[in-house]
């Protein structure tokens, strides 16, 4: 027999039951279609997560803390002192130190972590944010992805870096139409000079805080994509500006409640250093020689194998919730074919009669259900992809109302396409075997039997 | 030296056992036909005939004996030689026809074709020119049920002599017609014997038939061949 013959028998075969065999294409569809969505969504999170820190090359940052906050701010009772030891002079993260760091091999640069709280006005709408201080080689290093816009360079003056997801809660929708335009930034600062009297005095009366609010104009030069998670970066607020413009402003040089009370026993320094190398393979260097130093440090390389284990479990974890589909699928198409070889019994003895081999027999049945699973992968892909989509759409427009950026969560690789709709012809040429082996074994002398 | 009859079977016997039960549906059945003889078989029903008939088609194995056809031994083949054997040695039609009852009348005498690797467009064209040979071309694009039971089985013969067959084998192939549809059905095989030599072995129990057409009967009883009768 023809390869082209056994592909047009087994279609038209099929085609003759076709409620059956829908129903059964149905069921490999919706495993193929889970295994794919499943897939997609593992390979999406993947992509969206490792090829996002590659691009903004967070595996080439090291952050230095001091060692240790929890001693600085409970001291020991058998030793009250401590904090002061700790606190010894080569463990201040300040400029420095940031210039000791700076003349280590493979260090490109690095910048100390400050962020001050302000409130950000922009065309009626007032926000409250984090600002982020960030030195304007590492806004050009590509740490950023922007969305309009450029970096700022040491020329600009007053320039200032925005996300899209604040200007997307201050009803901006088109991330172009801000570059160029003024923007303010009001610090607080909590004074308690003479020209603030009165705020003084409606703080003592409990009426409010001795604020007083300082503001300033930027220009906005670029619009920032804001990473769909959370997580140690080195570039995390809403608001971007360089050190020389900070260096001007009144604020309060805090991130928490906490720091309040923290910031007149604390000695001076900067709660964290991001130093950024010129590639992986200098992490480890400068990481001694922090650590000898008596630093925290951490390394977002250190932990790729950790998020690598954790995508192969997340993928091996979606595979068996596709695997029981694809498995309810196969029985479904072993049923199907064995309903199938029944009916077709004094057929199968009638082939036999006129020639057809035991092979020709089986190639015949297993075409079919090579069919059955060709169309159940196709179709299937169709719907994973369909159901993905409409997936993403629903996160996206949750997330994306919280701030998010817009993301795509699932992934559809060509070889995630090409491999469902092989994997689904092999499991169904798999549950093919034992009902292909029985239209084998038909006896004809008995399937010809005339009743 | 005379040289190998046609088809000859020495000691043929079947024996089907199921479970601890034997039962020996032929015995010692020992035959030589010549080429394109035209042969009865007759028998009271469970004497042995269709057992006979299925063990001179290959799709049944002797349980003893051997079966020769020109000189080769088909009892010794393997189950591959054996679909050759039927695919373009032997035609056969039965009494229910046996025809697929999903394909056309054009598919049904195009099928074995398939097997034997035939081109879609070839295969038509021989089928068409068959049914047209057996008087069936305007009815080519009809089912089984749509078709009288003489169609049918004109069908059936149409698809038994697709790949040119040697043998004809024909089961009681008058069984489920009325007697003007069943003289018409022998005298076809009986012309397809005088005109193409084709051999053509033919079981029936109805004996005026095979009076009247057969070269040769025997009379088969409890699995044996009791009687021997030449016609002409």
């Amino acid at each position: 027999m023809r390869i082209s013959d056994y592909i047009e028998q087994s279609f038209s075969n099929l085609w003759k039951k076709k409620l059956r065999t829908i129903l059964t294409i149905f069921g490999v569809m919706i495993g193929i279609g889970a295994l794919v969505s499943m897939f997609s969504f593992g390979q999406g999170i993947q992509d969206n997560i490792t090829n996002t820190f590659n691009e903004l090359q967070l595996f080439n940052y090291v952050s230095v803390y001091p060692r240790s906050e929890n001693n600085q701010r409970i001291p020991h009772s058998e030793d009250p002192n401590s904090p002061e030891q700790v606190n010894s002079h080569s463990q201040i993260l300040d400029d420095a130190f940031i210039q000791y760091v700076t003349e280590i091999e493979g260090v490109e640069s690095a910048f100390p972590e400050v962020r001050f709280p302000a409130m950000v006005r922009f065309d009626e709408e007032e926000k409250f944010s984090l600002v982020q201080v960030l030195p304007a080689d590492i806004c050009q290093s590509g740490l950023m992805k922007l969305r309009a816009g450029q970096p700022y360079t040491p020329e600009d003056a007053n320039a200032l870096i925005i996300s899209d997801s604040l200007l997307r809660r201050m009803k901006v929708k088109e991330p172009e139409t801000v570059i160029g335009q003024q923007i303010e930034i009001s610090t607080l600062t909590v004074d308690f000079s003479l020209s603030n009297i009165p705020n003084i005095v409606t703080f003592l009366r409990g009426k409010g805080l001795p604020f007083s609010r300082e503001s300033y104009q930027f220009t906005i030069v670029g619009v920032t994509e804001k990473m769909g998670f959370a997580g140690p970066m080195p570039a995390r607020s809403d608001v971007f500006i360089m050190p020389a413009e900070s260096e001007n402003m009144k604020k309060l040089s805090l991130t928490s409640i906490w720091d309040l009370f923290q910031s007149s026993q604390q000695a001076k320094g900067y709660s964290m250093v991001n130093i950024k190398v010129a590639s992986t393979k200098y992490i480890e260097a400068v990481k001694e020689k922090m650590e000898d130093r008596g630093f925290r440090t951490f390394a977002l390389v250190d932990h790729l194998e950790e998020i690598k284990t954790g995508f192969i479990f997340l993928n091996m974890f979606l595979f068996a919730v596709g695997m029981i589909a694809i498995t309810v699928a196969a029985l479904g198409i072993i049923n199907t074919m064995v309903m199938s070889i029944l009916e077709r019994y004094k057929e199968i003895g009638i082939m036999k009669a006129v020639g057809a081999s035991d092979g020709d027999v089986k190639k015949i049945f297993l075409f079919e259900s090579g069919a059955i699973g060709f169309l159940g992968g196709v179709l299937g892909l169709a719907l994973g992809w369909l159901v993905s989509m409409l997936i993403n759409q629903i996160i996206n427009y949750f997330m994306v109302k919280q701030g998010a950026p817009h993301m795509d969560y699932f992934s559809f690789r060509w070889w995630l396409c090409m491999g469902a709709i092989l994997f689904s012809i092999l499991i169904s040429l798999g549950a093919g075997i034992y009902p292909t082996m029985r239209a084998a074994r038909v006896d004809p002398v008995v399937a010809l039997r005339h009743d | 030296m005379i040289s190998d009859p046609f088809i000859k079977t020495e000691n043929l016997t079947r024996i089907y056992s199921s479970g601890t039960i034997k039962v020996t549906a032929i015995k010692d059945v020992t035959l030589s036909l010549d080429q394109g003889q035209f042969f009865g078989i007759t028998g009271a029903s469970g004497s042995g005939k269709s057992t006979l008939m299925n063990l001179l088609a290959g799709l049944d194995r002797p349980s003893s004996g051997s079966i020769r056809v020109q000189g080769k031994l088909i009892s010794e083949l393997d189950k591959d030689e054996l679909a050759l054997y039927r695919r373009y040695q032997v035609g056969m039609i039965f009494q229910s026809f046996n025809l697929v009852s999903s394909y056309t009348a054009l598919e049904n005498v195009a099928f074995p074709l398939l097997f034997a690797g035939v081109t879609k467009k070839e295969r038509n064209k021989r089928a068409e020119q068959m049914l047209e040979k057996v008087g069936l071309y305007p009815r080519k694009d009809h089912r089984p049920s749509e078709l009288s039971g003489g169609e049918q089985q004109r069908t059936a013969i149409a698809r038994a002599l697709i790949n040119h067959p040697k043998i004809l084998l024909a089961d009681e192939p008058t069984g489920n017609l009325d007697s003007k549809t069943s003289r018409q059905i022998v005298q076809t095989l009986s012309d397809l014997n005088t005109k193409q030599g084709i051999t053509v072995i033919m079981i029936s129990h109805e004996e005026f038939l095979l009076d009247e057409f057969a070269d040769d009967i025997i009379h088969l009883q409890d699995g044996k061949v009791i009687q021997e009768e030449r016609i002409r």
